[in-house]
């Protein structure tokens, strides 16, 4: 890790000064479905996690994920 | 122990009807998180200032003595659980600046106040996730220690927050809970519990205006098992080498255990 110093221009991008913040899409490489555990992939138009086995989408706000099972948003 | 309610009915086997206490109230098992969560919406502002009453500033230097026994080292991966407003994130970075950082948190507000503190303390390379320390977000053995510093009593079922460490933690990862605890010295927990129980829940209403929540705080420490109780926990969690350091007397209580 030595990305932690801000040097990184993609989040330097990725965390506009002020305002709204973008999802930094690098935090999927972290996160899964806490239901699951498997993977997620981000909906940048409805900034939403979507976890596909859990037919679950997990909402981003500020760009903050919002992991919880209660804020989920059941998939057809 | 003279302000102790009666005791609470046991939780039923399983199902709907499992209960567990808010403070000293017993309610469903289902209501729990969402009564914490406004506890802390209510607070966050102030959350500072509420730890520093309820522990008389000590806390700094509780949170200091945590990150010293967690010695962070560079590229060490660290889960913060419960860990809103930053403080050992914070700690953590200070000491070693090329760690990796997620702190998650119940609560959407205390997450916003510590990236805000973050931002203006210039401290980057913080991930902030709103999670629930009972179903983590986040693949097995994929961090090198877990924190929770003043967060556990608050999870609705603690054990199922430490079978969610030992899950998410690699083969020799580390636990480390810092908590209220039980006073060793008699005398010394009348006082405390006078001081608790009256004060604290005065000093709440009348700087935050809010009452109840603080006496909610000082409950739920009460309620929360003592030190030897709370290690038989971690080590039914799966920790082995599990110990556990008094801080002030065991007004705070700093609990360990390494996933061997």
């Amino acid at each position: 890790m030595t990305d932690w110093d801000g040097d990184d221009p993609a989040a330097e991008a990725a965390e506009p000064a002020g305002g709204s913040r973008a999802f930094d899409p690098r935090m999927l490489e972290a996160l899964v479905c806490p239901q699951t555990h498997g993977p997620l992939t981000f909906d940048p138009a409805r900034q939403e996690l979507v976890s596909r086995a859990a037919h679950l989408a997990f909402p981003v706000r500020d760009g903050i994920p919002i992991m919880l099972l209660s804020e989920a948003r059941a998939l057809d | 122990m003279t302000n102790a309610p009666p005791p609470a009915s046991g939780p039923a086997p399983s199902g709907e009807g499992r209960v567990t206490h808010f403070g000293f109230e017993t309610i469903p098992e289902g209501d729990k998180a969402s009564r914490v969560r406004g506890v802390f919406e209510r607070v966050a502002a102030r959350y500072d200032l509420m730890n520093d009453l309820m522990s008389g500033g000590l806390h700094r230097l509780w949170k200091d003595a945590m990150v010293d026994w967690l010695a962070p080292r560079d590229g060490m991966r660290l889960l913060d659980v419960a860990g809103g407003t930053g403080d050992i994130a914070f700690r953590v970075k200070r000491r070693a600046p090329g760690a990796s950082v997620t702190v998650l948190d119940l609560t959407e507000p205390m997450l916003l106040e510590g990236r805000r503190r973050a931002e203006a303390r210039g401290i980057a390379g913080l991930s902030w996730v709103v999670g629930d320390a009972m179903a983590l977000p986040f693949a097995d053995a994929s961090f090198d220690a877990w924190t929770i510093a003043f967060g556990i009593r608050n999870v609705t079922r603690p054990e199922a927050a430490l079978a969610e460490a030992f899950r998410v933690l690699r083969r020799g990862g580390r636990l480390l809970v810092l908590e209220f605890s039980h006073v060793a010295p008699p005398l010394l927990e009348r006082a405390y519990d006078l001081y608790s129980f009256n004060v604290i829940p005065a000093l709440g209403g009348a700087v935050a205006g809010d009452r109840d929540s603080y006496r909610y705080l000082v409950e739920s420490i009460r309620r929360f098992p003592d030190q030897e109780a709370f290690a038989d926990l971690v080590r039914q969690a799966g920790f082995e080498r599990v110990g556990w350091r008094n801080l002030t007397f065991g007004v705070a209580a700093l609990h360990s255990g390494w996933k061997i």
